[in-house]
């Protein structure tokens, strides 16, 4: 359809509002992250939106090299909480692809696990907060609470809901002339699944994960209520970052909420495609 | 012949015994499939729902220096739920939460819907304006927090953005004033979400036929008409799911919150998720908590009952 030249600026006028908007919080945490001390907040002087005398040394400071004009040191630096955060979600990912692949496969093919979309969904829909005194109780009993293994076995279960809503949707679109030409070369099911289905399924099981971990990779509250000290995530650990001497330390937190927003930010991006299945459940495929 | 038709019957026999075979390997295959699945709903959902059932009918935290199983000792018959129904600050973080949902999700919709028409139609720069138009939902919600903790000090860059749009010097304390704030936190709701909004609705409309929408034009309906009478009903379900995410989610809402405000000042911003929070790690009265955590759940669960039945139904009057 062709549009006027006056609805074209109109459009145009929107959209660069919009970026603006979306761009602004964002920028201002990049330039925070490379400004030096002096430039983190105006006090009475004019605000720097662009650092004067970029620098490293935020990044240097919370992998623990100590930085002369702050007086505190860190009592720990970044390094284990970004361990923490991809142990945990990656072996989150994986309980949950796991059990999800394979529950969406049995439900799209034999009908098995009836009750699992309803329960699923319930699951999804319970504010994390409102379950978990028991699940606290469990894993200080199970010797879980504060181990970067307790943490995902938690991940992989609130994240099972999309790993299986999406690889349901996946195999449900799948066409199953192979597999039935599997079947009658005499395959058995489960070899049907294991060498023919699954390798197929190879690229919708990747943009599954990826969409899977990028929610392990932001959870904060679970970590902040099942995590103390040793194996805190990044976002726990970065809302801990501020001291009695210097309040907060703006440029550093902003350094490690960088750190933080780059790898869900490109997985993102790179499964746009699939988005909007993930999101509504595989109710909607682009 | 007769010896044809018995060694047909024995095929037959055979063929159904090998239908039956392969039923019953599907099913059990089917079965243990299903079971990792099945055993991490039991371990998560069931036995703790059970487990938390009977801590909100005592007393129990965990300074009792008792198990958790031992926790009848400390029994209070339904104190809890009586306390409930007195809480008024539950009640208010309720209110608040509900709140900000009325706030939020129109909004997010509004200008999720907004942008989505304008991408409806190619224009040059569209896949990298969509890409970045996207981000925001992407940021860990904790981050996003923190960013707009930081866009909201009263030496920051909104207030200097409002300086410079004013031309007086602008010096507004946003989270230290309990109307700023709870505006602040629905700023970086809306901002996060928009997005999600957006990608929804946009994929709705691209659904929708272009040969309908040029008929119209041709029969002389005007944009407004083409959208009220063919865009919105066609889009009806796909709307209906994003705003059912949308207040699911917002219900929840907590990341970006408690980072930006810890619920304060005082208790401006504090929902529902925040006040458990705060009962749970603060007061430790995790009988009340499992208490409040139980009725939240059951009206939730009823409303999605609710819910689905009026969707069956909906899709059985399609039928």
């Amino acid at each position: 359809m062709k549009r006027s030249i006056p609805f074209e600026i109109f459009r145009y006028a929107v959209i660069l509002l919009a970026l603006a908007v979306t761009l602004i919080p964002i920028l201002w945490m990049l330039s925070m992250a490379f400004k030096p001390i002096g430039e983190w907040s105006a006090t009475g002087a004019e605000l720097t939106w662009w650092p004067n005398a970029p620098t490293l040394s935020n990044f240097r400071f919370i992998f623990g090299e100590s930085d002369s004009s702050l007086i505190v040191a860190l009592d720990r630096t970044a390094l284990k909480p970004i361990l923490s955060s991809l142990l945990s979600a990656t072996l989150g990912t994986l309980i949950a692809m796991t059990a999800g692949t394979a529950a969406a496969y049995g439900l799209s093919r034999f009908g098995s696990g009836q009750n699992l979309p309803l329960a699923l969904t319930q699951l999804r829909l319970f504010p994390p907060m409102a379950v978990m005194i028991p699940v606290m109780i469990m894993w200080a009993f199970l010797n879980l609470t504060d181990t970067w293994w307790g943490l995902a076995l938690v991940y992989g279960i609130v994240t099972l809901p999309f790993a299986f809503w999406l690889m349901k949707t996946f195999f449900d679109d799948m066409p199953r002339e192979l597999e039935e030409a599997g079947l009658v070369e005499g395959c058995s099911r489960w070899r049907v699944f294991t060498k023919i289905t699954l390798p197929m399924m190879r690229a919708p099981l990747a943009s599954a994960a990826l969409f899977v971990f990028i929610l392990n990779w932001s959870d904060y509250l679970i970590a902040l209520l099942l995590t103390t000290r040793e194996w805190v995530t990044v976002p726990v650990y970065m809302a801990s970052l501020s001291s009695s001497m210097t309040g907060q330390l703006y440029g550093a937190k902003a350094a490690l909420g960088l750190i933080a927003a780059v790898p869900p930010v490109i997985m993102g991006i790179a499964i746009q495609r699939h988005l909007v299945r993930g999101l509504t459940f595989g109710a909607l495929k682009q | 012949m007769s010896v044809a038709t018995a060694s047909e019957d024995a095929m037959a026999t055979l063929a159904a015994e090998g239908r039956a075979v392969a039923r019953d390997e599907a099913a059990r295959l089917g079965f243990r499939l299903a079971l990792p699945a099945q055993i991490l709903v039991l371990f998560i959902a069931v036995f703790p729902l059970l487990m938390q059932l009977y801590i909100s009918l005592t007393d129990w935290s965990p300074l009792s220096g008792i198990g958790w199983w031992n926790a009848w000792e400390l029994w209070n018959s339904f104190a809890n739920y009586t306390d409930l129904a007195a809480d008024n600050r539950f009640w208010s973080a309720l209110w608040r939460t509900f709140v900000v949902m009325i706030v939020c999700v129109p909004a997010e919709f509004l200008l999720g819907l907004g942008l989505a028409t304008l991408f409806a139609d190619d224009f040059p720069g569209k896949r990298l304006f969509y890409s970045i138009l996207l981000m925001p939902m992407m940021v860990v919600p904790a981050v996003a927090g923190y960013m707009f903790f930081m866009l909201f000090q009263s030496g920051g860059p909104m207030n200097d953005i409002l300086s410079a749009l004013t031309g007086t010097r602008v010096a507004i304390a946003w989270l230290s004033d309990p109307t700023l704030a709870l505006a602040a936190v629905m700023m970086a709701d809306i901002w996060q979400w928009t997005p999600l909004m957006f990608l929804i609705l946009l994929a709705g409309l691209v659904g929708v036929p272009e040969d309908q929408m040029k008929a119209a034009t041709l029969l002389g309906a005007n944009a407004w008409q083409r959208f009220t009478t063919i865009v919105l009903p066609k889009m009806k379900t796909i709307i209906i799911i994003a705003l059912a995410i949308r207040v699911i989610e917002n219900f929840k809402i907590f990341d970006t919150l408690y980072i930006m405000t810890g619920g304060g000042p005082g208790v401006a911003t504090e929902t529902i998720s925040v006040y458990i929070y705060k009962l749970t790690t603060q007061d430790l009265i995790w009988g009340y908590v499992a208490a409040i955590a139980l009725a939240i759940l059951l009206v939730l669960s009823i409303a999605t009952v609710f819910a689905m039945k009026r969707m069956a139904a909906a899709r059985e009057a399609r039928a």
